[in-house]
């Protein structure tokens, strides 16, 4: 897969043109693509064709660990390492555990949400191919981009240079790895 | 088939549920033959405070719906305010309760309302000084006025949220919003006092011994997840009806569902913080409450152990993992088990809350499994058979959503 370029970039003015253009793509059956937008378009996710996120199951995960280090470590301090009466009550009960797993649960699935994003999103990125491309600055103000990656199986210069135009993208624009 | 825009379409049948109301209150008292006055009695507190909590619940939604201009639920929102209409019923069906504590027994339900009634040790309500202390709070004075109060509080609310809405979709004119939005800033508080108290005489004082201060939270955990438990289940009933076919969009599911799932939690919270404290505080003035829920005078456990295990798995866990799923929220096929699942366990919480304070020779609570159990099914029947009856009546009344409320066009496309 030794290719000097790392995709094809088109230019789109409005955000109705680069939704119809995403259905396209989706429809075209791309997977290694991106739409670079000024400000979130609503419903844009659905016409790229992408799932929900991974992310509520790795916050799961971090809760399901967070809420069973919370219980162990009480149990462990309580009831095997240092045993203390406090207040009549027994060295372990999932009562007084609870607030604290409780607490854990929460914590532990916040530091997996956040990690879980970072992890799939892949940020920090502090260099993206798309950055060489002379205009990309547009599109923080009034540009939409699509951004089809080499990688992507599908992916052949003058096809999805066709298919680009067909979908109404201008300036399409070959981006160096 | 009615069009989905359609001002009003064919009219449910209501005549129906009026007569398996009348038929199940008349089954309840039947039971009266069978079980007696006290324990049918009881049953049908159960019965009546599930359908009143739905509909406290119901009305708390509107207010809060109001007074945050949410968009989402403007569809539903209607639905609700045809729920309102039961509390009309819903004071009537009350009256037996009452009409039999002063006219047949006082202390038929409400121990305390019988200075002489003796309590388990000896000694009677009018010797003790847990009651004396709290004489001026619980006699059958107040207990009439703040009933009275209650009810009339909530029909007045109810008619001028109704009265604003169905009026809007006449004329459309904006001060039906703000008048909504007046009654719902004053009407929270007092609907959150008057729910609180109301659960605090119906079924607190029931065991007047204890002390609680999470029981009114507890009653309004309960009243609104049972009212957006209805709200999911008239949605999908609207849509396969064909009156909210591709108006009721999975965004509105995920919404509603996310607020069961809301509740679940904090009807969890709530419950296990008022357990927890008086686990740990461990006074006897309030641990009696839960021994009696959990083991007989000898030590054993009762059946209420289990009913007790079964509200933790099944009224929190339960639904907790089920929702937490997002196409179980947004899916109908998946959200409404849940729904009916929900509304299965309040009643089970409120049967936990009520009926343990039916004694006894030996001062032991009643077992869950028994006649009891049929009478309040019963009462489950009766009382819902009217209030739906009620709702259904007042359908066909109005437009099937608010057409000219301010908010409609962004609740029709509304999106995450």
């Amino acid at each position: 897969m030794a290719t000097s370029s790392y995709g094809l970039i088109a230019t789109f003015d409005t955000a109705p043109e680069i939704y119809q253009a995403a259905q396209k793509v989706r429809d075209a059956g791309y997977k290694n693509w991106d739409c670079i937008t000024p400000f979130p378009v609503h419903g844009l996710d659905g016409a790229m064709g992408l799932g929900r996120s991974l992310v509520p199951r790795i916050s799961l995960v971090g809760g399901i660990i967070g809420f069973c280090t919370g219980m162990s470590m009480i149990f462990w301090t309580g009831a095997v390492d240092y045993k203390l009466i406090v207040g009549g009550k027994p060295f372990f009960s999932p009562m007084f555990a609870f607030p604290v797993s409780y607490e854990l649960t929460i914590l532990f699935t916040a530091f997996a949400t956040i990690g879980g994003m970072f992890f799939l999103n892949g940020l920090p990125m502090h260099y993206h191919p798309v950055l060489k491309y002379k205009d990309i600055k547009r599109g923080m103000d009034d540009t939409f981009f699509i951004v089809i990656e080499a990688r992507d199986p599908r992916f052949n210069l003058a096809n999805t240079k066709a298919l680009l135009e067909q979908a109404g993208g201008k300036a399409i624009t070959e981006l160096e790895a | 088939m009615s069009t989905p825009a359609a001002p009003s379409s064919t009219p449910p049948a209501a005549g129906k549920f009026l007569l398996i109301g009348v038929a199940g209150l008349a089954a309840t008292a039947l039971g009266l033959v069978i079980s007696g006055a006290q324990n049918v009695a009881y049953s049908y507190l159960v019965g009546f405070s599930f359908w009143a909590a739905i509909a406290i619940g119901m009305m708390m939604l509107i207010l809060i719906h109001h007074v945050f201009d949410a968009n989402w639920s403007v569809l539903i929102r209607r639905q609700f305010e045809h729920g309102l209409s039961a509390f009309k019923w819903l004071a009537l069906l009350f009256l037996p309760l009452w009409l039999a504590s002063v006219f047949y027994q006082s202390d038929l339900i409400w121990p305390w309302m019988n200075l002489d009634h003796v309590m388990h040790g000896g000694h009677t309500v009018g010797q003790d000084v847990l009651y004396t202390k709290k004489a001026s709070f619980l006699n059958l004075n107040m207990f009439t006025g703040m009933t009275a109060a209650f009810f009339v509080i909530w029909m007045w609310l109810s008619a001028r949220l109704r009265k604003a809405s169905f009026s809007q979709d006449a004329d459309g004119d904006l001060k039906w919003t703000h008048m909504n939005r007046k009654t719902a800033a004053f009407g929270i508080p007092l609907l959150a006092l008057s729910l609180s108290f109301a659960a605090i005489y119906w079924i607190k004082s029931l065991e007047y011994h204890w002390y609680s201060t999470m029981y009114g939270v507890w009653f309004f955990a309960n009243c609104v997840r049972g009212a957006l438990s209805c709200g999911v289940l008239i949605m999908i009933w609207l849509i396969a009806r064909g009156d909210y076919r591709g108006i009721v969009n999975k965004n509105h599911f995920y919404s509603i569902g996310l607020l069961v799932f809301a509740f679940t939690v904090f009807w969890a919270y709530v419950t296990f913080s008022q357990y927890f404290l008086i686990w740990n505080a461990n006074v006897p003035e309030e641990t009696f409450w839960y021994n009696l829920r959990e083991i007989y005078a000898d030590g054993t456990p009762s059946q209420w152990k289990y009913v007790g295990f079964f509200i933790l798995f099944g009224h929190f866990l339960a639904p907790f993992l089920y929702l937490l799923s997002y196409k179980h929220k947004v899916t109908p096929a998946y959200i409404r088990p849940a729904a009916i699942w929900i509304l299965g366990v309040i009643l089970v919480d409120l049967c936990y809350n009520i009926l343990p304070a039916l004694k006894d020779a030996h001062g032991d609570p009643l077992p869950f499994l028994s006649l009891n159990l049929l009478w309040v099914l019963t009462s489950v029947v009766g009382v819902g058979g009217i209030c739906i009856w009620s709702y259904l009546k007042s359908f066909p009344t109005t437009k099937l959503f608010p057409i000219r409320d301010p908010r409609i066009g962004e609740c029709l496309t509304y999106h995450e």
